[in-house]
């Protein structure tokens, strides 16, 4: 028998979309959700929100942080130094570590760092806020996933981004009609129904779909792909010498340190002749390599606004002398440029706050797509045991799984997120690692809502997990008001904005989850009137079929 | 004027995906009731939705730039078309109300803003 193209195209479509559905939404959920990592980050640092840094000139806001650096960290082998802007009013400074002794255990590369956030006016640290990793949780979850080596955790995502590209690719084939379908969505009309909300949520979004699938795999494709760099500069230095080639002004290893003390040359002439090389524009990060160093090198890199690109231009400068070692980056090299465009357009750091919200409408519609590709699965597949469960049958193996699956994974991650959330707040501020133990939070409540799926995946545990989920989502205002100082009366009348964002769009994902609900309320009473009596309803109801 | 061109992106963007659909059979019954088609009218909802949306990507690359304007134009015409879906779904007997006056304001505002372009400011 011979099949047509499309119809392969249909198998392929529907394998490669199941098989990694469910992580491909915890990645498009925990992604969409870094686009506001910094306003996440933010409304889980409560101290902060009282506070209003005062606004300063650049030049000055460089030269606290160093200040405060040399107090704080002055034998620090790398300091980085982000100064304020828009969306982040403080100067914000990391530095490595010195490295342990030798024979000493080695450190976990997340804690080999500290970091503070600074007045950009007095050089002053801003009040210690509580320990938490905030959204950086979820951007990092989304390609390092958690409790693994990153490095497994990233072929995982890239594999599973493969299958989505596939899927996205062999989806349109499969759509017979996509202008036709174009604005067409029926409700309550059971598999007609998830099958409009699969296209529109997919059609209607497909530039970001495919576009964020596929900056997705660029930004790791050094890792998944190494053979072109490592065949053509085998002879030539190898990997290193193309990164040092391919981002000039970008590596580090190039940079090492004499064991001379030597005075750090002053900060503020090299971010006005950096600013005044780029005609006035901002300055966005300072690397100090090797600090109070004969052989320091200071790193100064353009602000990333208004270019799409992620690659920024830089400069670098002496950092005992001052003068002024080399740009980089002014003219960007043609490869490198649509590199940069394409994994510029995946982070989406040029946004304002206007297309970031645009970007995170087109991220909850790939959600929403994901989600609805699996329910679609489990809808159709239900039918084939039509028969079956009519007779008193049972359903087959793999559909109680996908059925427990799915329950787990859309209606529990939303209610782990928020649980995240709560947890920021209800911890006591003195638990030891206090980071981690929020995220312990997250995983406990997600795994327990997986397991509770899988051994009763019935409509009443859809209804319970989305009611909860809705609920944690639509009183986190309730407990930021009674948790910090800028409920959302403050917030929204004089800021922080951040803080206001944040309520709001809990109570809009709240309301969303709290509309899901309903609709599987309304299913559920009419699964339970169809049947006959001296059935058990919770038999009756089970799965979320048409 | 920069919030003047953002709104006409999504306004225009919004009308022309409201028209391009009235331009359709089954949508033309979701709005005016059974058996309605747009008859000699869809060739003119085709060519406005078309030129709205152009419109609509005009004052995207003059509001964001030639760079980051085509991102969001593409990021406004997901939005237009969601709420297009969501406006056909919710209140089609306003639809074409609503459309109508998106139209009009997206003229309104395109007429503005060529005029204050033409004016030099």
């Amino acid at each position: 028998m011979k099949e047509g193209f499309r119809q392969s195209m249909a198998w392929l479509h529907t394998w490669s979309g199941l098989l990694v559905g469910w992580v491909l939404f915890m990645v498009f959920a925990a992604g969409t959700a870094t686009y506001f990592k910094d306003e996440i980050t933010f409304w889980m640092k409560p101290e902060l929100h009282a506070v209003t840094p005062n606004a300063a000139p650049q030049a000055k806001a460089a030269e606290g942080a160093v200040a405060f650096l040399q107090q704080r960290a002055a034998d620090a082998p790398r300091w980085f130094i982000t100064l304020p802007t828009e969306r982040e009013p403080s100067t914000s400074v990391l530095y490595l570590k010195p490295p342990p002794p030798a024979g000493a255990a080695p450190v976990e590369r997340r804690r080999r760092f500290d970091q503070a956030l600074l007045d950009p006016a007095t050089g002053q640290a801003v009040t210690a806020p509580r320990e938490t990793r905030g959204g950086e949780f979820f951007y990092r979850l989304h390609f390092d996933l958690h409790y693994m080596p990153a490095i497994w955790a990233r072929w995982i995502v890239g594999f599973c981004a493969m299958f989505m590209l596939v899927a996205i690719f062999s989806g349109i084939v499969t759509h017979r009609r996509i202008f036709k379908d174009f604005f067409t969505f029926r409700p309550k009309k059971g598999q007609r129904s998830w099958l409009d909300a699969h296209n529109v949520t997919a059609v209607l979004a497909l530039p970001y779909h495919a576009m964020i699938t596929y900056t997705g795999l660029v930004t790791l494709m050094f890792m998944y792909m190494p053979w072109a760099p490592q065949a053509a500069y085998k002879d030539h230095g190898g990997t290193e010498a193309f990164f040092a080639e391919a981002f000039p002004g970008g590596g580090r290893t190039q940079f090492k340190a004499s064991g001379t003390k030597a005075p750090l040359a002053p900060i503020a002439p090299m971010v006005a002749a950096a600013s005044s090389h780029w005609n006035g524009a901002p300055v966005g990060r300072i690397t100090v390599h090797f600090p109070n160093d004969a052989n320091a090198v200071v790193s100064i890199a353009r602000a990333g606004t208004q270019r799409l690109s992620s690659d920024q231009p830089s400069m670098q400068f002496n950092g005992v002398t001052g003068a002024q070692i080399g740009t980089f980056g002014d003219v960007p090299k043609a490869a490198a440029e649509t590199r940069g465009v394409l994994y510029g357009l995946h982070i989406g750091r040029f946004a304002d706050p206007l297309l970031r919200a645009l970007f995170f409408l087109s991220g909850l519609a790939g959600c929403l797509m994901v989600a609805t590709g699996l329910l679609l699965w489990a809808v159709k597949e239900r039918q084939k045991f039509a028969k079956t469960l009519k007779q008193g049958g049972r359903i087959g193996f793999g559909l109680r799984l996908v059925d427990g699956l799915n329950l787990g994974a859309i209606a529990g991650l939303p209610m782990a997120m928020a649980a995240f959330f709560w947890a920021n707040r209800l911890l006591p501020l003195d638990v030891a690692d206090r980071g981690e133990a929020e995220i312990g939070w997250f995983f406990t409540v997600w795994g327990a809502a997986a397991a509770l799926g899988l051994l009763r995946p019935t409509l009443r545990m859809w209804q319970a997990q989305l009611a909860l989920g809705a609920l944690l989502f639509v009183l986190l205002p309730v407990l930021n008001a009674f948790t910090g100082p800028a409920p959302l009366t403050v917030s929204l009348r004089s800021g922080p904005s951040a803080v206001a964002g944040f309520d709001l769009v809990a109570i809009a994902l709240g309301l969303g989850l709290a509309g899901a609900t309903w609709l599987v309320e309304r299913k559920r009473r009419k699964a339970v009137s169809r049947q006959p009596a001296g059935t058990p309803p919770g038999l009756a109801a089970s799965g979320q079929g048409s | 004027m920069g919030a003047l061109l953002l709104a006409l992106v999504f306004v225009a963007s919004l009308a022309g995906f409201c028209a391009l659909s009235l331009a359709m059979d089954r949508h033309s019954e979701d709005v005016f009731g059974r058996g309605s088609t747009p008859g000699p009218w869809r060739r003119w909802l085709q060519l406005g939705g078309t030129v709205l949306l152009c419109v609509s990507l005009g004052a995207s690359l003059q509001a964001a730039g030639s760079a980051i304007g085509w991102v969001l134009w593409l990021g406004a015409l997901t939005a237009a078309a969601l709420a297009t879906v969501g406006l056909l779904g919710c209140a089609p007997r306003r639809f074409h109300w609503i459309a109508s006056a998106a139209a009009a304001v997206a003229l309104l505002g395109l007429l503005v803003c060529l005029l204050l372009a033409a004016s030099g400011t």
